[in-house]
Formats: C-alpha cells, structure tokens, sequence
C-alpha cells in the first residue's frame, strides 16, 4: 500500500507543475506559428533521381527568384505516381523520369484523368558512375585513357556492379536496355550477360541505396542518371550517345528495346525525359503555375546539373494546359 | 485487499476514472483505428490470392526464418547479458545498460548504415569474410544481423527487470542449501524471471519481423515482408501493397495474443515490470 497519501501531498507542486508545462507544451505545438503559414508553399512531387537537384539546386532558386516558398518530395519515379493515383499524395506539382508514367498511372478515365497533360523538361542519360576509392580505380582512369573498354572493365573479377531495380524503377529497365543496345553496338553479345537476370539480387537495389551503397564504398561502379552522379559528385564515364539513351536522335534505335514488367506491364525503349505537370489535385494553382514557369526557363539551371536541354513538347490534351504556358509549348510530344 | 481504485464508490475517484478513461480511449483511437480500418476496408479474397504469390511466400519464408534465427541467438546472448547487468557488480554499471539501450533510439535507416559501413564487402568486419568469398550483407545473415541490431535491446532488457525482480534472498537461500551457482540459476533465477524475459522474447520478435528501414540498407535482396511491401507499393500502389500489410498486422497481432495467452501458463502476471528491483508498494 502506498504510505498513506504521502505521495500525493509532496507531490502536488511537482504534479501542477508536470500539468502545467504539459498545458503549455502542447498550447505551443497546437497553435499555429504566427507568420510561418506554409499556405502559400508549392509542394512538388518529383522522381527520386532528382532529390539532389531540386533540393539543392530548383528549390532554393526558386524560393529566391518568386518568394514563393517550396515544399519538395522525393519518391520512386512509379511510387510517387501510385501514391497520387491512390490519393495518398495531393501535390501541386508532379515531375517523372518517364513519360509514360504519366500516361500509364495518372491519364486517361481509368485512372480518374487525374492528369491531363504534362511537358517534357530536360533530358538526361545513362552513365557509369564510380568509387574514386575504389581498389579497381586505376582500371576506370585506363578507361578514360582509352587502354580498356567499359565492359571489359566490368568483366573484371571481383568488380561490384549495381543497378536499379526494373519492377520499381524505371532507370532499371533503361540499364537492361542500356546493356543491350551496348550488345548490338560493339557487336559484343556477351556484354547484357554481364547483369544475369533482370533482377538479379547481386546487383539490384533501390535508388537511394545503390548511390550509399557506392559512396560508402560497398560497391565499385553502378549506372546511373548523369545528374546524379553531378549532384553527388561522383565520378563517371560517359557512354556513346547510341546506347545511353540521351540522345533523341536514337530514338528509333532505343524502340527495339523492350521489357515486361512482373506486373504485366510492357515497357519499351525510349530517351530519358523528364516530365512536369500540374495534376488534378493541386490546392495553390497559383504557386503552382510559377514552379513550372520558372523550371521550364531554367535551362542553364538544369544543364549546371548534369541535363541536358530539351524542347518543351506537350503529351496528352494539349488544350488543357494552362494558359500561361502556352508559351513554352514546341509542339506535340509522340512518346 | 481490495484495491484502491475498486473500492465502493467514491466521488472523487469517480471522476478520476472517467478522466483517464477518456483520455486513454484518445489513444485508443489512434492505436486502434488504422488496424480496423484496414481489416474492414480490405478485399479478403483479393488478399488471400496475393499471399499466394510465390514472391508472397518467398517473402514471408525469408521474414519467418530469418526473425527465428534472430530471436533464438538473441536469446541465447541476451538473457545471459540481462542476468550480468541485473546481478553481477560490473564497473560502469550504468554506461552498460545505456549501452544495451542505444539501439532504440537510433533510427532505423541510420541503424543500416552503421551496420553496412561495418559489415559491407569493404568494412573493418565484412572485408576479411569477403576476401574468403563470404557476404555478410544482402542475404539472410545480413537481414539476421539488421534484426538482432534493433530487437535485442527487448530482449536484455527484459531479463535485466526479469533478474532484477527475483528476491537475491531466494537465491541465497538455494546457495546455502547447496545449490553450486549453476543449479542457482536453472532452478531459481530463471524460472522466476522467465515470464517477463518471454514477454520481452516475442516483443523482440515482433520488432524483428517489422524491421524495414535498416534491413533496407543492409540487405535489399532476399525481400522480406516489409520489404517486399515496400517494392509493392512502389510498382503497384495501394492496391498491391495492402493484402502484405494486412498479413504482417495478422503476425503481429497473432504473436501478441499467442504471448499473452502463453504467459497465463507460464505464471506470474507482472509481465512488463518497470527496469530496475521491483518496487515494493505492499508491506
């Protein structure tokens, strides 16, 4: 039994003053900051390959240029677009790697027209990213010179390669389309048996992972998005324009690439292009339109990290796009 | 004696009750809600037929294994500890307990980090195992390893409170009896402690079979289930992800019962004692 009342009598002051500073505690937390209202933010939902460019770079440019403020949210190019799909995420802005995402998972009636046009970005391209510490260093700077190719390179025992992971990536079906434009272009068969299985555990990873994975020094090279391996300052051969899926004048040479999904989904080869959209659940269309205004003339923003240029083309309704940015519109975009 | 709070009615306690009880029903709420909410709105038939995937059970296969692997070394080296740091007069007493503790409060997804900066083909442990082609990262040791790192602390901390709770006079008593410090533990210490440290077992296991951010990091591949969650979610939105969800809540909420349920068996009540010699209310 506890001594008879004694607790409570010696513990009043302490049990008013606990009430007390948890009363204010939780008045301060409840009451929103007076002036810091985050109404105004635009919050853009963008793939996950971009997290260093728009955090880094886009974001805090924008805030500078509009006094706009920003809200950004990385996730996976086809998580980000399920999670709108599924009405998890309400964002203003959208921005893919993939075209067809847009078309896939947010177009069309089946999908609640949740968007009903989108404008191609910036391009960008497969490269080899590497370790500079890596024990196999010195056979990347032989590449460079021109004494070794890169897939010999990687033929080297006891190389660590990653890649993405193609069911939920889609910089991991480009890599298998990528290894084997490479076949055809070096007339090397042998260079896509160097990935094993499209999901071959020894070398899948998710996004984020893979670039720790590499930093840290777990892994020697990986492919990767040229802005990435820009953004995190990693080192990285450039791969011949036929192959890396950059160059939009391949175009048609990258279309005879193509994979199936475990999800039943066909996806075939095309130039990596980044896309931008306001969706159908957008709250600020006014911040909104400015994000896209001010991403679509920054150009030379986005070539400083690793982009390349690309005309402005518009896929899906073209008269759906707001009128302020008509504009930027080059023409129709044919995914 | 009756106890305080159930003796015939009194205004003031009264009040006392509806007060808590409101307040802990909030919080009910918020625990509760998302659980049912989930067993109501999913299609059943559709998740029956998604955890007949073979990438499902593959997965579930993977979590199972690798989580009683887990639990069965920790066990093995946790209760051990816990009994040191409740009985021995170890210098430094306290820093080792925090110690024990850390885990908890180190985010998951940094938990990774640490363990593949030190574990990874290239960290001070994992390089000489990889220089004998052995991987300690990306495959079921790995996922081992990531699910000891963050449910051990149940374990070592629920046989410290064990130990600590069981009168150190009983065991003097077997001591002077004749019982060599062996026979000690076996027929006393443990099984007086063993109902709390079995709690703490199957929390650990929970926490084991949970475990994401870190195991993430530390090993993508084989998938187990929240990671194989996660890949459906990501490929498949909501519609793939939520027959895995509902499966790992069924685990967790099958284990919990089967713990509590086991515990009735196994004796005493005061199941989650506070760390620390029990306090003694009743003279």
């Amino acid at each position: 039994m506890m001594t008879s009342g004694r607790g409570f009598v010696d513990g009043t002051p302490l049990c008013r003053c606990v009430g007390r500073a948890l009363a204010v505690l939780l008045v301060l937390l409840l009451v929103p900051k007076v002036g810091a209202s985050t109404d105004a933010a635009v919050s853009v939902l963008y793939a996950g390959s971009l997290a260093a460019v728009m955090e880094n770079g886009v974001g805090p440019a924008f805030v500078r240029a509009t006094a706009i403020s920003y809200q950004g949210e990385a996730q996976g190019s086809l998580g980000g677009a399920r999670m709108i799909h599924d009405h998890l995420r309400s964002p203003d802005v959208y921005i893919s790697a993939d075209p067809l995402v847009n078309q896939k998972v947010l177009m069309g009636p089946e999908n609640g027209n949740l968007v009903r046009w989108y404008m191609t970005v910036a391009a960008s391209q497969l490269v080899l990213g590497y370790n500079p510490t890596s024990k196999f260093a010195a056979k990347f700077g032989d590449v460079r010179a021109g004494k070794l190719s890169w897939y010999e390179l990687l033929e080297t025992p006891g190389l660590r390669f990653g890649r993405g992971d193609p069911s939920i990536d889609p910089k991991g079906y480009r890599t298998l389309f990528l290894f084997d434009l490479a076949g055809k272009f070096y007339h090397r068969p042998e260079i896509p048996r160097l990935l094993g299985e499209p999901l071959n555990p020894a070398q899948v990873f998710p996004e984020v992972v893979l670039l720790a994975r590499l930093e840290s020094g777990e892994f020697d090279a990986g492919i990767f998005y040229k802005h990435e391996a820009v953004a995190h300052k990693l080192p990285f051969l450039t791969l011949p324009p036929e192959i890396n899926l950059g160059d939009p004048r391949f175009a048609a040479s990258y279309a005879q690439e193509s994979y199936d999904t475990k999800t039943g989904e066909h996806v075939i080869g095309a130039p990596i292009l980044f896309t931008i959209t306001i969706p159908e659940t957008v709250h600020r269309r006014a911040a909104a339109l400015a994000f896209v205004k001010f991403l679509l003339s920054s150009d030379q923003l986005l070539t400083g990290f690793g982009f390349s240029t690309a005309a402005h083309k518009v896929g899906g309704d073209a008269a759906q796009v707001p009128q302020e940015l008509c504009d930027f519109n080059t023409g129709a975009f044919q995914p | 004696m009756t106890p305080y709070l159930n003796r015939p009615a009194n205004r003031h306690v009264n009040s006392l009750l509806w007060i808590f009880g409101f307040l802990g029903l909030l919080l009910l709420l918020d625990l509760v809600l998302p659980i049912a909410n989930l067993f109501f709105t999913s299609n059943w038939t559709a998740a029956s037929a998604a955890l007949r995937q073979p990438e499902a059970l593959q997965a579930l296969k993977v979590s199972l294994r690798s989580s009683g692997i887990a639990i069965l070394t920790m066990t093995l080296l946790g209760v051990p500890l816990g009994y040191l740091l409740a009985r021995a007069k170890l210098p430094f007493q306290r820093f080792w307990i925090a110690l024990v503790f850390l885990p908890m409060v180190v985010p998951d997804l940094a938990g990774g980090i640490l363990l593949l900066r030190l574990f990874g083909p290239y960290g001070p442990i994992g390089h000489p195992f990889d220089a004998r082609n052995i991987a300690l990262t990306n495959n079921l040791f790995g996922i081992v390893l990531v699910q000891m790192f963050v449910s051990a602390p149940f374990v070592v901390a629920s046989s410290l409170a064990g130990f600590s709770s069981v009168d150190s006079e009983l065991e003097s008593a077997a001591g002077t009896l004749g019982d060599s410090a062996w026979q000690v533990f076996c027929r006393v210490s443990l099984p007086l402690a063993w109902p709390g440290i079995f709690i703490g077992i199957i929390l650990a296991w929970i926490r084991a079979l949970g475990e994401f951010g870190a195991t993430l990091v530390m090993a993508y591949n084989p998938h187990t289930l929240p990671v194989f969650l996660w890949v459906k979610f990501e490929s498949e939105g909501l519609a793939g992800a939520q027959p895995i969800a509902l499966c790992l809540v069924l685990l967790a909420v099958i284990a919990a019962g089967a713990a509590m349920n086991l515990n009735r068996f196994t004796g005493a009540a005061d199941v989650l004692a506070p760390v620390g010699k029990a306090t003694k209310w009743e003279n």
